[in-house]
C-alpha cells in the first residue's frame, strides 16, 4: 500500500510538471502571437476577433493563470478549434486517435504473432541454426530504422510490384475489408518487424533460463513432450519482460509511430502533431501532447503497479 | 586503494543481476569474432572517409571520361548532365533523364540525384554531419546525464527523488515529438520565412533525448558501488565525496556507460534521421544521411537509388555500432538495467 501511494505521488507530480511545462511552453515560443495569426491567415481576421482569438489563448495573463485556465479547458474538454479551418480540435484528435491504435494494435499483434513462435523454437535449440539465424535476423531488423524499412519495403512492395498503394487511405475495416487490409498491411509491417525482432530477444533470453530450471528437467523426465513443455510449462514463467515492453509500448506507440504514419501518409495522432508543429497549430499540439504524455504515464503507472504486486521484490525496492 | 577500484571492473557484474544468456558454442563464437572485425574495419572506413571527405580524390571530386568529353562532379556542384544517373553497376536501371552532351548513362559507385550530385561523395559528406551530430550528443549526454546519475545514486535521498521525477517528466513525452519540438522551438521567425537551420539545435535535441536513460543507468550503477566496501575505505581514510565519486565510483560505472553510450549514438543517428524525414534537420545543401534519404523519396519510381544508396550505407554504419556495442557489452557482461 505504501508503495502504491509513492507511485501515485510519483505519477501526480509528472502530471503537474507535464501540464505545467506543456501550459508555459506557448508563451515560451518566440513570436507566438504572429505565428498564430498566420496560421489564421492574418488578413481576413479584423482586431476584435484578433483580440477574441489571443483572449481565448490567455497568452497575455501571468504565467499561473495561465495554467490554470489551461487545466481548466483540458478538463472541461472545452479544447477550441484550430486556428486554420475552425475544425474542432476533439474531433481531430480524435480521428487522428482512431488511426493510430488501430496501427498500434495491428503492429503488437502481428509482433507477438511472430515474436513468440520464434523465440520458443530459438530457445528450444539454443545455438543451433534456427537460433543463429533468427538471432542475426532479428538484429538486422533492430538496427534497421523505420524509416529505410519504409523505404525499402515501399521500392518493393508499391514501386517494382504494386501490390500494394504507396498511400495509405483510411478505409473502415467494414466498408471494405480487402481494401482496409491493403491500406494498412504495409504500415503494420514497417511497424511491427523492429518490435517483433525486440520481443523475440527478449522472450528468446528468459525463456533460455527457464528452460535451464529444475522443474523444466523435472517435467522432461517425466516424459512430458516438447510442445507441452515450451507452451505448458515454460512459457509462462518466461513472460515478464515480454509483457513489460509490450504494455510500454502500447503508450509509446500511440505517439511514437510518426515516422511509419509519415511514410505512408497516415493521419495518426503523431503526424497530426508534426503538422501541427509545422503550421503554428499550437493549442492542438499542446492538447495532443498532453494527452500522449498521460496516456504513457499512466499505462507505465499501471505496469509498475502490477509488477509490484506480482514480484514482492519490486516493491521492497531491491530491483531497479 | 585505487587499485581495488580498478581491480574490481573485471570481476564483478556491472548491475548485480545474472547474465541471462549461457555462454554459446564455441564456433558461434570465432564466427561472431569475425563480424567484430567487419564492423569495426567499416567503421573505420566510415570515420577515416567522413573526416578526409574534402581531400580524398574520389569523394571530394568525382569525373567520367565519356565520349571524348571530360563530365565532372561534386558533392555541392550542380550539373544538369548528370542528373539521376544510376550507379555504374546497376545494368538493370535505366536514367529517365535525357543522355545528352556525351553524358554517361550510368555515374559513379552510387548514381548521381536530380541536381547532378554525386551520391557518393553526399553520403560521405553526409557521413561527417551525421556522425559529428551522433557524437557530440552524446559526449554533452554523457557529462549531463552521467553527472546527474552520479550525483542521484550517491547522494540520495532527496536529492536522488528530484532528478528521478525530472527525468520521469522528460521520459513522459514521446522522444521524437519532443525533439521536433525543441528543434521547432529554435527555429524564430514566422512559418512563411525561409530557415536556415544548424545542427546546434538538432544536438541540443538530441542530447536532452540522451540525459534520461543515461542518467538512470549511471545511477543503477552508482548505488550498487557506493555501498562497497573499497568506498567504505576510502572515506574512513578520510577522501571527501568529490574524490571518492570521481576517483573510486566513476572508473567502475565507465564501462557501462560507455558501452551504452556506444549503442546510444547509433540510436541518436537514427533519430536524426528520423527528424529529417520529417523535414526538420539542417537545412540544404548540408548533406545529412537522413536528409538524403528523405530527399529521395519522390523519386522512388523513377530513381531508386538516391533514397536506396544513403539508407544502406546508414543501416550497415548502425548495424556496425550495434555489433560491437553488443560484444562490448557482453565482455563487460551489462544487463540493460534501464527501463
Amino acid at each position: 500500500m505504501r508503495y502504491f501511494l509513492q507511485r501515485l505521488l510519483q505519477l501526480l507530480i509528472v502530471v503537474f510538471a507535464v501540464t505545467f511545462t506543456v501550459s508555459l511552453a506557448l508563451g515560451a515560443i518566440p513570436n507566438a502571437e504572429e505565428r498564430i495569426l498566420a496560421a489564421k491567415g492574418s488578413g481576413a481576421i479584423n482586431e476584435v476577433e484578433k483580440n477574441k482569438l489571443l483572449d481565448s489563448l490567455n497568452l497575455r495573463d501571468p504565467t499561473l493563470v495561465q495554467y490554470g485556465h489551461f487545466v481548466q479547458d483540458l478538463v472541461t474538454l472545452d479544447w477550441g478549434t484550430t486556428f486554420n479551418g475552425n475544425q474542432p480540435i476533439s474531433t481531430s484528435i480524435s480521428d487522428g486517435l482512431k488511426i493510430s491504435i488501430r496501427l498500434m494494435i495491428y503492429g503488437q499483434l502481428i509482433a507477438l504473432l511472430l515474436a513468440i513462435p520464434i523465440a520458443l523454437m530459438a530457445a528450444y535449440r539454443n545455438g543451433g541454426i534456427f537460433d543463429r539465424a533468427s538471432t542475426t535476423v532479428s538484429f538486422g531488423f533492430i538496427s534497421m530504422p523505420n524509416y529505410v524499412l519504409a523505404t525499402v519495403l515501399g521500392l518493393l512492395f508499391t514501386v517494382r510490384w504494386q501490390w500494394f498503394p504507396a498511400i495509405s487511405e483510411d478505409i473502415g475495416f467494414f466498408a471494405s475489408p480487402w481494401e482496409h487490409f491493403k491500406n494498412f498491411f504495409l504500415p503494420t509491417i514497417v511497424l511491427a518487424l523492429p518490435l517483433a525482432a525486440t520481443y523475440m530477444r527478449l522472450l528468446r533470453a528468459d525463456l533460455i533460463n527457464t528452460l535451464q530450471s529444475d522443474f523444466i528437467t523435472t517435467a522432461r523426465a517425466k516424459g512430458v513432450g516438447t510442445g507441452r513443455i515450451l507452451f505448458g510449462h515454460a512459457l509462462r514463467p518466461s513472460l515478464f519482460s515480454l509483457v513489460t515492453a509490450a504494455a510500454v509500448n502500447v503508450g509509446a506507440l500511440v505517439g511514437g509511430s510518426v515516422v511509419v504514419e509519415t511514410a505512408f501518409n497516415l493521419n495518426g495522432l503523431g503526424r497530426r502533431t508534426v503538422l501541427g508543429i509545422f503550421a503554428s497549430e499550437f493549442r492542438l499540439v499542446q492538447v495532443t501532447v498532453v494527452i500522449l504524455a498521460l496516456v504513457y504515464v499512466t499505462i507505465n503507472f499501471i505496469v509498475d503497479i502490477l509488477y509490484g504486486f506480482l514480484d514482492p521484490r519490486v516493491r521492497a525496492g531491491r530491483l531497479g | 586503494m585505487t587499485d581495488i577500484a580498478t581491480n574490481t571492473t573485471t570481476d564483478s557484474t556491472a548491475v548485480a543481476l545474472p547474465h541471462d544468456e549461457p555462454s554459446a558454442p564455441r564456433k558461434f563464437r570465432r564466427r561472431g569474432r569475425i563480424t567484430k572485425w567487419i564492423s569495426a574495419a567499416w567503421l573505420v572506413f566510415i570515420v577515416f572517409t567522413a573526416i578526409g571527405a574534402s581531400w580524398l580524390p574520389y569523394v571530394n571530386h568525382s569525373c567520367s571520361q565519356f565520349s571524348n568529353e571530360k563530365l565532372c562532379t561534386t558533392h555541392l556542384d550542380t550539373n544538369p548532365l548528370l542528373s539521376e544517373r544510376p550507379p555504374s553497376w546497376a545494368f538493370f536501371s535505366d536514367t529517365t533523364r535525357p543522355v545528352v552532351g556525351g553524358a554517361p548513362e550510368r555515374f559513379g559507385v552510387f548514381g548521381t540525384d536530380t541536381n547532378g550530385f554525386d551520391i557518393f561523395s553526399r553520403t560521405m559528406f553526409g557521413a561527417r554531419n551525421s556522425l559529428l551530430i551522433g557524437a557530440m550528443s552524446i559526449i554533452f549526454g554523457i557529462l549531463i546525464g552521467g553527472a546527474l546519475g552520479l550525483i542521484a545514486g550517491y547522494v540520495g535521498k532527496k536529492v536522488d527523488k528530484v532528478i528521478d521525477t525530472i527525468m520521469n517528466i522528460f521520459l513522459a513525452f514521446p522522444a521524437l515529438l519532443l525533439a521536433i519540438f525543441i528543434v521547432g522551438f529554435f527555429d524564430s521567425g514566422t512559418t512563411s520565412e525561409a530557415k536556415s537551420r544548424s545542427i546546434v539545435p538538432i544536438i541540443i535535441a538530441l542530447v536532452i533525448l540522451s540525459i534520461p536513460p543515461l542518467a538512470r543507468l549511471v545511477r543503477a550503477n552508482t548505488i550498487v558501488y557506493s555501498q562497497r566496501e573499497f568506498v567504505l575505505a576510502a572515506r574512513s581514510l578520510g577522501a571527501k565525496n568529490g574524490r571518492i565519486i570521481l576517483r573510486e565510483i566513476l572508473p567502475n560505472v565507465m564501462p557501462a556507460m560507455v558501452t551504452f553510450a556506444i549503442t546510444g549514438m547509433a540510436v541518436l543517428i537514427v533519430a536524426e534521421g528520423a527528424l529529417a524525414y520529417l523535414g526538420l534537420s539542417v537545412s540544404a545543401p548540408t548533406p545529412t544521411w537522413g536528409a538524403m534519404i528523405f530527399g529521395g523519396q519522390a523519386k522512388l519510381e523513377t530513381a531508386w537509388w538516391i533514397s536506396i544508396m544513403p539508407s544502406i550505407v546508414l543501416f550497415l554504419t548502425v548495424l556496425a555500432i550495434n555489433l560491437l556495442g553488443d560484444a562490448l557489452s557482453e565482455k563487460f557482461r551489462i544487463r540493460e538495467a534501464i527501463g
